[in-house]
């Protein structure tokens, strides 16, 4: 009698599922008899007791703190996200995250050997983005008054910077909270179909989302082929209106309130499993975007050509397209007792940035319940061809200029580690801690009289500290 | 605690069949090898963990997991990995059957003894006993079963298949030699013969002793068999076999007399034929629409 393949049902693909799982699982809990004794949830086995075919949901609720150094910008980040597993294959997820950022942040303006004190519009009483003089280091000033125009409005607000010290706007602070939907199965041929959605919102910008997903699993499931399609699209009515690129700094309400940007991308994705212990995933994507991409907060100092004192500062202007395109290349060791992760990614887009980022963790597991995961992560990149630490007052403006640090050549190094503790075989605590700094150069070659002596590089240095639990149920 | 063997091993064609008696059946372990050494080794392995099982889930035992779980008297029993996936495995079982198969269901054997003979319980016994069924009934979250008192469980349903399976994971780690382990017609290979060979099995007739009913060719995977070739009722005409239906209380009808399944593993095997079973008349409908390998005897 010749044994034929047939299609499996339901209940027939979920118990032989079941069956492997039981099997798997069973079989590394039995390898020493005496392990066998030790109780499930304190068993490394024990971790993952949902196979496929069987119907589970996941939570994640974690909270995070984020401290930059220098007393700059500080920010508070609850976020629950909720995957329900259906038993078919179905996957419905969940997400919400708020956050609450305040602090200091740099406006782009250079240091300078003199005092330098700075305009912008005064938000109205009101408005939960009040900055009052206390807090914010700053004053209210009294506009001259110009035709037309309503006495509220003449208002403005001031703020000083003390001489050497790298210019901030103090006042900054603001409210997010987003949402984010995602459904996928199994449909035919097709392993994953899927789509989702997500929304968020700012005080001064709004955020809408959309992704559709398919995937392929060929190779008895060893290999995994999926396309991902993205649009974005978003709003920005920054405080005091648009300002126009590369004009001067100023306390007036602009008459442009609103500006948005679309974007468009695609991410081709192969996971292959190589080997029983190496699994590695390939992915690339590509972006389009479109709009408003300038920091309408953001200024550039224009200095003299000989003292390097600043002599104005201008709104910072940036193109309104972008390309950018990505390879991310991942790799997933499990050799004895720890688990690798190392991957490499590297960026390029039409702005001339390019940047290549390499990361490295080791998951490490402790006696019992506890495990450790060490990672680190170097990240270089080069300027953005419009990149400026400053303008100089004798030459022709160019047609795009930032000063952001972001978009100049820096490198970054993060070092950070997870500590878990297993509460149960389905639910676990952990605390994430992570270090980063970045370094760029801040005696460019370019700099002018009194800016040899300033550091030109405003980069960052910050804390991430994570608080978290993650549980699975039926 | 050293677990006294006492397999016998002889020369059967290519194989070494090593032979022992556990789980109140005969067992067997084929291994294709000219090495009588690696034989008695994989044997010995093979029976050890058979003993193992059968002495951690035999609810005879009071010193068995299975014991201390159905001694408790209503109080929670933490459980080891291995008992946990064992018992999410039944959990899921359960769901997926819509409660039929349910290791619960032993306290209804107390009304019901399936010895060949007349004996019939009443309803009003069988009602009462059902209040003491359903794995819906009992809370197992993390790493503790707890039954409300009265209640018990059994895992006889699935063990028999599992320490099938686990003898054969056994046996792989000693040799990459063709095996076959055969529990009470509950058996898995390890792959092809030498040479890419199937094996040769042959499933019993449930009507004499030593008939055959037909011969199995087994490349890969595993075979398993439930039935009811000895066990049953016998009353005004009507065959009442062992197969109880914990949503009812009473004996599955019109089941076929056995049901044997191939599947990837003994586990899946069992577990689908036992469900089959359980579908009374509508057994080879369930296998075609699950798409089983399987063959009925009515």
């Amino acid at each position: 009698m010749q044994l034929k393949k047939r299609k499996a049902g339901r209940v027939g693909r979920a118990i032989s599922a079941i069956s492997a799982t039981l099997l798997i699982a069973t079989a590394a809990s039995c390898e020493n008899s005496a392990v066998a004794q030790d109780f499930y949830g304190l068993d490394k086995a024990g971790r993952d007791n949902f196979g496929p075919g069987i119907a589970y949901t996941e939570f994640d609720g974690a909270l995070l703190i984020y401290q930059e150094a220098g007393g700059r910008v500080q920010a508070i980040e609850p976020t629950a996200n909720l995957a329900i597993h259906g038993a078919r294959g179905q996957q419905l997820t969940l997400g919400a995250v708020a956050d609450a950022v305040s602090g200091a942040t740099p406006n782009g303006a250079v240091p300078s050997d003199r005092t330098q004190t700075f305009v912008t519009p005064l938000k109205p009483q009101g408005s939960s983005t009040t900055v009052t003089s206390a807090s914010g280091g700053s004053t209210v000033i009294q506009l001259p008054p110009t035709p037309g125009q309503v006495a509220s409005a003449a208002l403005g607000r001031q703020y000083t910077t003390a001489a050497n010290t790298l210019p901030m706007d103090k006042g900054f602070r603001d409210h997010r909270a987003a949402l984010t939907a995602g459904w996928s199965q199994p449909l035919g041929w097709i392993s994953e179909i899927g789509g989702g959605g997500g929304f968020s919102r700012e005080e001064d910008y709004q955020s809408i989302t959309a992704n559709v997903r398919a995937a392929k699993n060929f190779n008895s499931d060893n290999t995994t082929i999926s396309l991902d399609l993205n649009g974005e699209f978003d709003s920005s009515f920054p405080f005091g209106g648009v300002p126009t690129g590369l004009s001067a700094m100023n306390a007036q309400f602009k008459p442009v309130t609103t500006r948005h940007k679309t974007q468009l991308g695609f991410v081709l994705g192969l996971t292959e499993v190589m080997t029983r212990n190496w699994l590695m995933a390939l992915n690339y994507s590509y972006d389009s975007q479109k709009g408003y991409q300038t920091d309408p907060y953001r200024v550039i100092s224009v200095v003299d050509p000989v003292s390097g004192e600043p002599t104005s500062t201008l709104y910072e202007n940036r193109p309104e397209r972008r390309k950018t395109q990505s390879l991310f290349w991942d790799n997933k060791l499990a050799f004895g007792p720890t688990v690798t992760e190392l991957s490499y990614r590297y960026f390029t887009d039409d702005w001339g940035i390019s940047s290549h980022t390499v990361e490295a963790s080791e998951r490490i597991n402790l006696a019992k319940a506890w495990y450790v995961e060490p990672n680190v992560r170097f990240y270089h990149q080069n300027a953005a061809n419009f990149y400026r630490a400053f303008l100089v007052s004798n030459a022709a403006l160019p047609a795009f200029a930032s000063s952001d640090t972001r978009l100049s050549r820096f490198d970054a190094i993060t070092y950070g580690a997870k500590i878990g503790f297993r509460v149960s075989g389905r639910s676990e605590l952990y605390v994430r801690a992570d270090y980063y700094t970045q370094s760029g150069d801040g005696h460019p070659a370019n700099a002018i009289g009194q800016l040899r002596r300033q550091d030109l590089f405003a980069g960052t240095k910050a804390a991430i500290v994570q608080v978290g639990y993650q549980w699975k149920f039926h | 605690m050293e677990i006294p063997l006492a397999a016998t091993l002889a020369r059967a064609d290519r194989d070494y069949l090593g032979a022992f008696q556990a789980m109140a059946t005969p067992c067997e372990v084929r291994v294709e090898t000219d090495d009588a050494e690696l034989a008695r080794r994989v044997t010995g392995a093979v029976e050890a963990e058979a003993r193992r099982i059968e002495a951690k889930f035999s609810r005879y035992r009071d010193d068995s997991i299975i014991g201390r779980i159905n001694a408790a008297g209503g109080r929670r029993t933490a459980v080891d990995a291995e008992t946990a996936h064992l018992l999410d495995f039944a959990g899921q079982c359960f769901d997926l059957s819509g409660g039929m198969f349910d290791i619960t269901s032993g306290a209804l054997r107390r009304a019901w003894r399936f010895d060949g003979s007349d004996r019939i319980p009443g309803a009003t016994d069988i009602k009462a006993l059902q209040k003491l069924v359903g794995w819906n009934r009992v809370s197992w979250r993390d790493c503790c079963l707890t039954l409300p008192a009265g209640m018990e469980i059994d895992l006889g349903g699935l063990a028999k298949e599992y320490a099938v399976d686990r003898a054969l994971a056994v046996a792989r780690a000693i040799t990459a030699a063709p095996v076959l382990v055969n529990f009470g017609g509950d058996l898995v290979v390890s792959g092809p013969r030498t040479g890419g060979a199937r094996w040769h099995v042959a499933i019993a007739s449930v009507e004499k002793d030593d008939a055959l009913a037909g011969m199995l060719e087994l490349a890969s995977g595993a075979l398993a068999t439930s039935g009811d070739a000895r066990r049953f009722l016998l009353k005004d005409g009507v065959r009442y076999s062992h197969i109880l239906n914990p949503r009812t209380g009473w004996p599955v009808q019109d089941a076929p007399r056995s049901v044997t399944v191939a599947a990837l593993s003994c586990v899946e095997a069992g577990m689908v034929a036992t469900l089959a079973m359980l579908q009374g008349k509508r057994a080879e409908k369930f296998l075609k629409r699950e798409g089983a390998r399987a063959w009925c005897i009515r």
